[in-house]
């Protein structure tokens, strides 16, 4: 207690508070409160706090000190009067000039000191508990202290702790060149003071701070909007403007390729490293970000960081400036800086939604720090570990050294990696959904194409599909048409023998209707028979050898059997079906061959008789000859003249006949063209009567003609012919002193009728149509008497039938003949 | 005696031509007929050692004739030789199935023919 009181009274010393004090008290912290409200800027206000606070206690100096995160500190504002006290302002001061021990009172205990170095005596004082905030502990100040404080020139000073919130934010100090005794009262004013100051301390850096944040939010927004608001993406700009922002020298984009058809993109703005390979530049081909020890170097860091966060690399190459916290780089990779001014950089990896789209890099170049200090530090001097005798000011610069990322720039550079990541990935989906779009363009255009081409063969097809259906249409029809028109009979069987179809004309013949053949075994149905009718089995029918092996089969010699169980011969023709080469039926093709038959019968009954009449001349002539010529017959006796007459008859004969054969194949075969013209009738028969006359006045036959004025169209010739030969027959076959009369005359309005009538024998009635039949005589030997050849009214009819008229006989037995043609009237 | 030779024939110039052939060739005697009918008839009157029968004639022809002769037991046992002007094979097949001495295919050697008639004849 008595010691109390002690340093009590010492405190009261000469400096009690006076009136004018306690007066000018409450205007100095009006003053000051005004100062801290009127300005933001700490500057002045720190200024201002250490002239009011060095009027109010009239000391030397008064000094505010700030600590730094390395716990050395710096005067940031100063008050002195010169004259006794030199000026410490901009000085910094060694961390151990206020240990460690002591800083921690100042900040745990809010611990004020108040040195009286004459007195060798510190005063205590803990603001801690309020209730002992005026309490002055007074103790002997430790020799150091007090040899440190004298060292300066001070003989009494004054420290109040400046808070920031919960930390030492620095002192408030005032000095005295000489001693002075600091009253309750005084240090119950500074501390007001001191903690006036920490307002204005929260206030600054609240503005300070505010700033910042307005300054990054602006940052970000200008970034922001060189993202956002451009198009396309300005990722250069924005990245320069980031830069800008980080106070970066340089800095680069590398955005990661998004697969393996795409490439890696890299924006740059500055200087930029150069990744050395084998000895060439190969930066455009292989960017920094891709080099596989930058990557494990990165994901190293990131696991390694502590304090900072993971996305933001420190960094500092040249040795000696290495900050404490940054990540080496590997030896490979520094090459890449070391032509550089690059010291320090900051990678962000730039990630969205769980994806690393890249990275952003921030580099800055290295920058010089000077420090003044108040004494220049030399650690190798052992007296360092005393308290310092000097104070003559040592100024240390430190060059081309990495500046340290704080972490308000990692957290801006964090907020504007988000930003570009956003864009980053905006723009990317950006770029795929164009991309998608234009792909799908392409595709909607290629399919559109393709469309449009199937379209094309669509249309194509189905015009080709059309015309074949209109040609098949056309074609079946056809078909159908031929097999409807067809005289043969067609029909289809399978390799069953079943029929697969019929034709009309094969239901006709064999007397069923179609559906009465569809589907049956034709072999069944038509009974395939043998020339002489006998059925013989289906196994050894030619069509059944045709649907088994193919072959073409024509046969000429069988009969069909129809339904009314009559039969008929047939020529068919069996032709294999096949599909693919395989034979899957066949097509028979058959006709009626009945008339055929009889034609060839009567062509071979022609060529029978034409040989007979041929052969019965030459029979007598050969027999004349041969004998003539081989017997020794004299050839003067009447046998010998006999036979040469009959050799002669017959070879006249046989001239004739061959004259006639021929005559009338020309004429029925049209090779004989009438040569018509208009003449008159009754002109005609006066001609033919005239070539006749002797025949007939031969025979004691008269010739009478009754004539007809008229025109007939003829060919004059031809029809002499015919009738020379109707009237030579009348004459041959009528009795002596008859008469044969030859008339005509008109019927209807276009034809006149000739008529040749005798009195002969007259012609049974079943030869009235015969007899104009090639060798048809009533009576061979007759006709040969009469030197005919039997075709002479075959020739008439055929003259005849050229020129489109008719010709037939009447006839009575034992009364005569009455031979009628027509023939056209000239017009 | 001379064999007698009865020739059947429509065709007056053949029938004379044969003849004169005949017996100039094979000194025979020869009748004729210019009918089937008149054959039979000659036939049945003169009794001859061989016949010669034309085929194809009116009325009653080679084929009828010669049924006729070998109905009538008088001329039933005469040869009969076949004059045909008919050549082809299946024409005269029909032939082989008759009962005569032969066919003589018109136009014949007269030569051929004697020699056919002295065979028939011997």
């Amino acid at each position: 207690m008595s010691n109390e009181q002690s340093n009590l009274e010492q405190s009261q010393h000469p400096h009690e508070i006076t009136n004018r004090q306690a007066d000018s008290l409450g205007m100095l912290l009006h003053r000051m409160i005004n100062r801290i409200r009127q300005s933001l800027e700490l500057s002045v206000i720190l200024s201002g706090t250490t002239a009011e606070v060095r009027s109010f206690l009239g000391t030397d100096r008064v000094k505010i000190y700030q600590f730094k995160a390395d716990g050395s500190g710096e005067v940031v504002a100063e008050s002195i009067c010169d004259r006794n006290l030199p000026s410490l302002l901009g000085q910094n001061f060694p961390a151990e000039d206020i240990p460690l021990e002591m800083r921690q009172l100042y900040r745990q205990e809010r611990q004020r000191t108040i040195v009286n170095v004459a007195a060798k005596q510190i005063g205590m004082s803990a603001l801690v508990n309020e209730r002992d905030s005026e309490y002055i502990q007074f103790r002997t100040v430790d020799p150091c202290h007090a040899e440190y404080l004298t060292a300066m020139g001070v003989k009494s000073s004054l420290v109040v702790p400046i808070m920031d919130d919960h930390n030492l934010w620095g002192l408030l100090v005032s000095h005295h060149s000489s001693p002075r005794v600091v009253t309750e009262r005084e240090l119950e004013v500074v501390q007001l003071v001191a903690d006036q100051t920490s307002i204005a301390i929260a206030q600054s850096n609240l503005l300070e701070s505010t700033r910042t944040q307005a300054k990054q939010e602006a940052s970000i927004n200008q970034v922001g909007r060189s993202l956002h608001s451009m198009t396309p993406m300005q990722l250069r700009q924005a990245l320069q403007q980031a830069v800008t922002a980080l106070q970066g020298s340089g800095g680069r984009i590398y955005i990661a390729p998004q697969n393996s058809d795409t490439e890696a993109q890299l924006y740059v703005s500055g200087e930029q490293p150069v990744l050395l390979s084998k000895g060439k530049k190969t930066t455009a081909a292989i960017p920094l970000e891709e080099h596989p020890n930058w990557r494990t170097w990165f994901k190293k860091a990131m696991q390694a960081e502590g304090e900072i966060q993971p996305w933001a690399i420190g960094y500092a190459s040249p040795k000696g400036i290495a900050e404490s916290n940054a990540n080496l780089l590997p030896s490979n990779l520094e090459r890449a800086f070391k032509p550089t001014n690059i010291k320090s950089i900051l990678t962000i990896r730039l990630e969205h939604r769980q994806q690393i789209l890249g990275y952003l890099s921030i580099f800055r170049q290295g920058v010089d720090i000077e420090t003044i200090w108040a004494k220049r530090p030399d650690r190798d001097d052992p007296r360092n570990q005393f308290p310092r005798q000097s104070f003559e000011t040592w100024r240390e610069l430190q060059q081309n050294k990495a500046r340290q990322w704080e972490s308000r720039e990692i957290e801006l550079a964090q907020t504007l990696g988000s930003h570009f990541a956003i864009a980053i990935f905006q723009y990317q989906m950006y770029r795929q959904i164009c991309t998608l779009n234009t792909s799908l363009e392409q595709r909607v255009a290629e399919r559109t194409t393709e469309l449009q081409q199937t379209n094309q063969q669509l249309i194509q097809e189905i015009s080709d599909r059309l015309k074949t259906r209109d040609s098949l249409e056309r074609l079946s029809h056809q078909n159908e048409l031929i097999l409807n028109s067809a005289g043969e009979g067609i029909y289809g069987l399978n390799l069953e023998g079943i029929t697969t179809f019929v034709n009309p004309a094969t239901a006709e013949m064999l007397g069923y209707s179609i559906n009465e053949l569809q589907s049956k075994a034709m072999h069944k149905m038509v009974k395939h028979s043998t020339a002489e009718g006998i059925v013989y089995s289906w196994q050894d029918n030619p069509i059944y050898q045709t649907i088994h092996t193919g072959e073409v089969h024509h046969v000429t010699n069988e009969v069909f059997w129809r339904k009314d169980k009559s039969h008929f011969p047939v020529e068919y023709v069996s032709t294999p079906i096949k599909e693919k080469e395989e034979i899957v039926g066949a097509v028979v093709i058959f006709k009626d061959i009945t008339e055929r038959q009889i034609i060839d019968r009567m062509k071979d009954e022609f060529i029978s008789v034409v040989s007979h009449e041929l052969r019965t001349p030459l029979t007598s002539i050969r027999s004349a000859i041969a004998v003539l010529s081989s017997s020794g017959l004299d050839p003067t006796s009447s046998k010998s003249q006999r036979l040469l007459e009959i050799a002669l008859d017959n070879s006249n004969r046989l001239v004739r006949l061959i004259n006639d054969i021929l005559d009338l194949e020309r004429i029925k075969s049209g090779r004989v063209a009438m040569v018509k013209g208009s003449y008159d009738a009754t002109e005609v028969m006066t001609d033919a009567v005239e070539i006749m006359q002797s025949i007939a006045d031969k025979a004691q036959i008269q010739l009478s003609i009754q004539p007809l004025s008229i025109q007939v169209w003829i060919d004059r010739d031809r029809i002499i012919q015919t009738l020379t030969n109707i009237i030579n027959n009348a004459i041959k076959f009528s009795p002596p002193h008859t008469s044969v009369e030859i008339a005509a005359q008109l019927i209807g309005d276009d034809l006149v009728r000739f008529q040749v009538k005798d009195s002969g024998r007259g012609i049974p009635l079943e030869n009235l149509e015969t007899i104009f039949d090639r060798f048809q005589q009533v009576d061979a030997s007759d006709s040969r008497d009469q030197g005919g050849t039997g075709l002479g009214l075959a020739i008439c009819r055929s003259i005849i039938q050229q020129h489109g008229g008719q010709i037939w006989v009447e006839s009575t037995l034992g009364k005569g003949s009455t031979f009628y043609f027509t023939l056209p009237i000239s017009r | 005696m001379n064999k007698k030779i009865l020739i059947i024939d429509d065709d007056d110039d053949i029938r004379e031509a044969t003849q004169l052939c005949l017996e100039i060739v094979g000194n025979w005697q020869i009748v004729t007929a210019n009918s089937g009918r008149m054959g039979l008839v000659e036939a049945i009157a003169e009794q001859p050692d061989l016949i010669l029968l034309d085929v194809m004639m009116p009325d009653m022809d080679g084929l009828e004739t010669l049924k006729e002769l070998q109905a009538n037991t008088s001329t039933k046992n005469i040869p009969v030789m076949f004059l045909t002007a008919k050549a082809h094979p299946a024409e005269q097949r029909q032939f082989t199935r008759l009962q005569v001495s032969g066919v003589i295919t018109k136009p014949y050697d007269p030569f051929e023919l004697s020699n056919r008639i002295a065979q028939v004849l011997s």
